[in-house]
């Protein structure tokens, strides 16, 4: 710029910076809800019901990886790969015990015991969280203190971290679910039950552990987004519902649809805090943002952006 | 097993019309809002039970029939008892809004979409605070000026007999039966000649309209609203009540509701571990005994009374 920047261009220039920090921002808690809701697919592509719990295995996860931390000392890295392990052991204990009957034929409407059955778990989790971790929040400690300053931009290397470690969990769910026999396998239950029995697939082994998978993924985000947000046992609220959003705009079913339908969310959802004209409302009302888009879609636009075909729940 | 039933009946509403002249102060208050917790949970078992439509957003309604009565009387000074009619016209419409809206979506789908509402409806009304006192709350007129609850005791068994039997004849009707036919394939209702699209918008205006009333009783009752009431886990008390009762059977849900609240009550010193088992027992419910624990009971009571009869007859041929 040429000539002595005025007032009014310093003033433009600062509301610039602050709303590429909030779409930075954005990116990096949409790639942790893409996360979130490539879990929430993997669960009903496989087991073809919607996981009212998924939210709380999110939650659930946060707690482990903050008690990893605290309890046993182990270094915050490595705590989110132990919260994964447990949130995975934690899903199969609850798909063994309370999801069976979905692959019985004798049970009748399995999808309404789906929906009744992940919704009383979440009851169950959410309360129990509360008297375990108490109501108040509480924050993990940083995987790495400090940020990342590069000119106007300042991030946190959490979210950073956060971000990128969300990325390679994602291209990971995307090696194995189409590189390794066990994601092959995984793929040919969700296509037909009855010709994965056939090429001799045991079909129960892979229920268990697409419902773990799901569930160790919603555990990771969670561990991740700790030291970003705190944690408390209702968190897993908002989120949930975010990631149905997500999965039903990417497309049910397919997880580089999740992706790019997270990445859309969590940018546009931090552009609409940083837009909205009544500061005092703004945080409450963008809770309710993504509860609106979820409503909007089911609506208007119940297959997806990408327009694929709809895989029917019943 | 009729004359059994019928027995159950009368004593079970002698004890509900004796219940102020047995118990002290602090249980006829539980007593009152055991009725509402049984409107709502008997109209949110008409809804989904019976017409098998899953609604999360059942709460809201009961927030906004509430809100709805509450605010209509504070603004315009109109009689309790209009506010309270006011709400439940605003829920049945809004609800066969919602329930027009949720026309083309399914079981889950219709599920995530009422959550969705349900929470956006509560946010509003945190949000909001300039009409409704936000988190705050909300200053109700009292629905009587009486220092006991005895008059508003008696209001709720009126108004949930009313319920109960407005929800049971209309269960035993042809629309009861459209409603079931819907639940269980609606494809083939619609092939039979039900109108699957207008039973499925009444199943829902009806409910919902129960649910405001419901509302609209709570907060004159309470005496002051807060969003909370509108919340999931107030939600997830009303599923459990249902299912732990018997989602199927309006009655079997009304007397779940009962039970638990009076539960709430007497565990009160456990505090939060109460909504763990409430989890817990709806979890084992739906498990093992998907029809409720009351038809469990049913089941096996019928079941000694055969064997008692088939030993009975036993014993008398080998005489």
């Amino acid at each position: 710029m040429a000539s002595r920047p005025g007032m009014r261009d310093d003033a433009r220039g600062l509301m610039a910076d602050y709303l590429l920090i909030q779409a930075l921002n954005g990116l990096t808690v949409g790639i942790i809800y893409a996360v979130i809701a490539a879990g929430l697919t993997v669960i009903f592509s496989i087991l073809k019901i919607v996981n009212f719990a998924h939210g709380e295995f999110y939650m659930m996860g946060g707690y482990f990886s903050y008690f990893a931390i605290a309890l046993f000392g182990i270094p915050p890295l490595l705590a989110v790969v132990a919260a994964m392990l447990v949130s995975f052991a934690l899903s199969i204990v609850a798909e063994r015990t309370l999801l069976t009957p979905l692959y019985s034929p004798t049970t009748e409407r399995k999808g309404d015991y789906g929906i009744l059955v992940t919704f009383g778990i979440s009851i169950f989790l959410r309360n129990i969280a509360l008297i375990i971790y108490g109501p108040y929040p509480l924050r993990p400690p940083s995987f790495f203190s400090g940020a990342l300053i590069a000119g106007p931009l300042i991030m946190t290397w959490d979210r950073v971290f956060a971000g990128g470690a969300g990325i390679l969990l994602l291209i990971a769910l995307v090696w194995f679910m189409q590189r390794t026999p066990w994601g092959e396998a995984l793929n040919a239950v969700s296509q037909s039950r009855e010709s994965a029995a056939i090429v001799g697939i045991d079909d129960q082994r892979f229920y268990m552990l697409a419902f773990g998978l799901g569930g160790a993924l919603a555990g990771g985000a969670g561990a991740l987004v700790g030291p970003i947000y705190s944690l408390s046992p209702s968190m897993g609220l908002i989120p949930d519902t975010q990631a149905f959003a997500i999965v039903i705009l990417g497309g049910m079913g397919s997880v580089s649809g999740s992706i790019l339908a997270g990445l859309l969310i969590g940018v546009s959802e931090s552009m609409f805090v940083a837009l909205f004209p009544d500061p005092s409302r703004s945080l409450t009302y963008a809770q309710a943002f993504s509860l609106v888009i979820l409503m909007i879609v089911l609506l208007v636009r119940p297959t997806g952006l990408f327009g694929r075909v709809h895989t029917s729940m019943d | 097993m009729r004359p059994l039933s019928w027995c159950g009946g009368v004593v079970l509403a002698a004890a509900m019309l004796s219940f102020p002249f047995i118990v002290n102060g602090y249980w006829l208050s539980v007593g009152v809002l055991a009725m509402f917790y049984a409107i709502v949970t008997a109209s949110w078992a008409l809804l989904a039970g019976y017409a098998g439509q899953f609604s999360f957003g059942h709460m809201a309604f009961v927030s906004l029939g509430a809100y709805t009565s509450g605010l209509l009387v504070k603004w315009f000074g109109i009689p309790v008892p209009l506010g309270i009619a006011a709400g439940v016209a605003m829920c049945a419409v809004v609800g066969s809004g919602v329930g027009f809206v949720g026309l083309r979506m399914r079981g889950p789908y219709l599920a995530l979409f009422t959550v969705a509402f349900s929470e956006v409806l509560r946010i509003i009304f945190v949000s909001e605070v300039e009409i409704t006192g936000g988190s705050g709350g909300l200053e109700v007129a009292p629905l009587f000026h009486t220092r006991s609850d005895m008059p508003a005791y008696y209001t709720g068994v009126v108004l949930l007999a009313a319920s109960l039997a407005i929800m049971l004849a209309l269960v035993a009707s042809r629309w009861g039966l459209f409603f079931r036919a819907i639940r269980e394939n609606e494809d083939a209702a619609a092939a039979a000649g039900v109108k699957v699209l207008r039973f499925r918008v009444l199943a829902f205006a009806i409910a919902s309209a129960f649910a405001g009333l419901g509302g609209g009783f709570f907060g004159h009752y309470i005496g002051i609203l807060t969003p909370d009431i509108g919340s999931v886990d107030q939600m997830g008390l009303v599923v459990a009540m249902a299912v732990i009762g018997g989602a199927e059977s309006i009655l079997a849900a009304t007397l779940g509701a009962l039970g638990l609240e009076f539960l709430v009550e007497a565990l009160r010193s456990y505090g939060q571990w109460r909504l763990v088992l409430f989890g817990a027992l709806l979890l084992l419910t739906m498990r093992f005994a998907r029809n409720g624990l009351l038809a469990l009971a049913w089941q096996q009571m019928q079941r000694l009374d055969r064997l008692r009869r088939m030993t009975r007859l036993a014993a008398g041929a080998g005489e």
